[in-house]
């Protein structure tokens, strides 16, 4: 799957989640997740289980634990699905 | 025959618990930092712990119903059996740590069997908050964990916990992740933290503790003064075979849905 499409899937995850949808609009691979889109960290867990049913792939505890930004996010998946 | 947990028992082990690229000095200096604060916590145990207990018992006069049962419990629980033992219970105010470690073992308990204080993972805002909470944070076997920010940070805190439950420590922590807004275990509000310890040791028991003041109705800084509290325990071993995340927040969802089963129990017997 190509990053473009890898990143927009990220961000329809994202959507629901994001606090600050202004932010959201502005999205970039710089983005971070917390702070950027003020998503709830203990969702954060919710996000990472998106991107599992999403791209059919399993994320470890410490692999999650790396994703701080969109672009970390977009990185991961396309690392899992190589 | 239980494990003991010395300071000098605290010894650097590799654990899956840790991030990527940690480094193995970072590892043992973490290590040696919790033998010390060990060390220096039990040192102070003998002021520390009576002048805490006088301050719930006299200061905020508060009771607990059948401490005699779950004390007895306790050190069974401690005594016979050497595998990791983690403390979760629900959370409705500031002090419920302190609470739960007074309802599972008087004052000379915890001075003469110092690993069954059981260590808690306060926020990190709130310990950085002032000198005194630092203070006693310390003392009082408290492990600072940032909420909200960089979870590799909070993963370093959480192999800790790990460190320590191989060790022979009790730790407590929250499955809720913060103190219930609603009044209510918030099943909604569920963190992994917990489940990845449990997943992450394997062979962890947990002890599930629903506690309530009568006055409790909702959540806040402290009880109320006078209040008297009921505590139900329950001795779970969760367990999952999935994998990863997914994996760590099923066994929290275990421990979470005891929690929520104790809950029910108690408020349908509460008159």
């Amino acid at each position: 799957m190509a990053a473009e499409k890898v990143f927009e899937k990220v961000v329809e995850i994202l959507k629901p989640y994001a606090k600050d949808q202004d932010a959201l609009a502005k999205v970039s691979l710089d983005t971070n997740i917390l702070s950027g889109l003020k998503v709830n960290s203990a969702r954060l867990v919710d996000v990472v289980l998106a991107f599992e049913d999403a791209f059919g792939i399993e994320v470890a505890d410490e692999d999650a634990d790396r994703v701080q930004t969109v672009g970390d996010a977009v990185r991961l998946i396309e690392g899992k699905l190589a | 025959m239980a494990t003991s947990a010395t300071g000098a028992g605290l010894a650097p082990q590799t654990t899956a618990l840790l991030p990527e690229g940690e480094d193995a000095d970072g590892r043992s200096r973490r290590v040696r930092a919790l033998a010390l604060q060990r060390a220096i916590g039990w040192l102070a145990a003998p002021v520390c712990v009576p002048l805490a207990t006088l301050a719930m018992r006299f200061g905020f006069r508060w009771k607990i119903r059948n401490t005699a049962e779950s004390r007895a419990l306790y050190a069974r629980l401690l005594r016979e059996d050497p595998r990791p033992l983690l403390v979760a219970a629900n959370h409705l105010t500031m002090v419920d740590s302190a609470l739960i470690a007074w309802a599972l073992g008087s004052t000379v308990d915890h001075v003469l069997r110092y690993r069954g204080l059981p260590w808690n993972v306060p926020v990190q805002s709130r310990v950085e908050s002032s000198w005194l909470w630092r203070v006693l944070a310390y003392l009082m076997k408290c492990l600072p964990i940032p909420r909200g920010g960089d979870r590799r940070l909070v993963a370093q805190v959480l192999e800790r916990l790990g460190h320590l439950l191989r060790s022979g420590e009790v730790v407590l922590m929250f499955p809720e992740g913060g103190r219930s807004r609603s009044g209510r275990i918030d099943a909604e509000s569920i963190g992994q933290g917990v489940g990845r310890v449990i997943k992450e040791l394997g062979n962890c028991r947990v002890l599930c503790v629903y506690m309530r003041g009568d006055a409790q109705r909702s959540w806040s800084n402290l009880p109320a003064k006078g209040d008297t509290f009921t505590l139900a325990v329950r001795l779970v071993e969760p367990r999952s075979e999935l994998r990863g995340v997914r994996g760590s927040r099923e066994v929290a969802a275990q421990v979470l849905g005891h929690l929520v089963e104790m809950e029910s129990e108690y408020l349908a017997a509460r008159p």
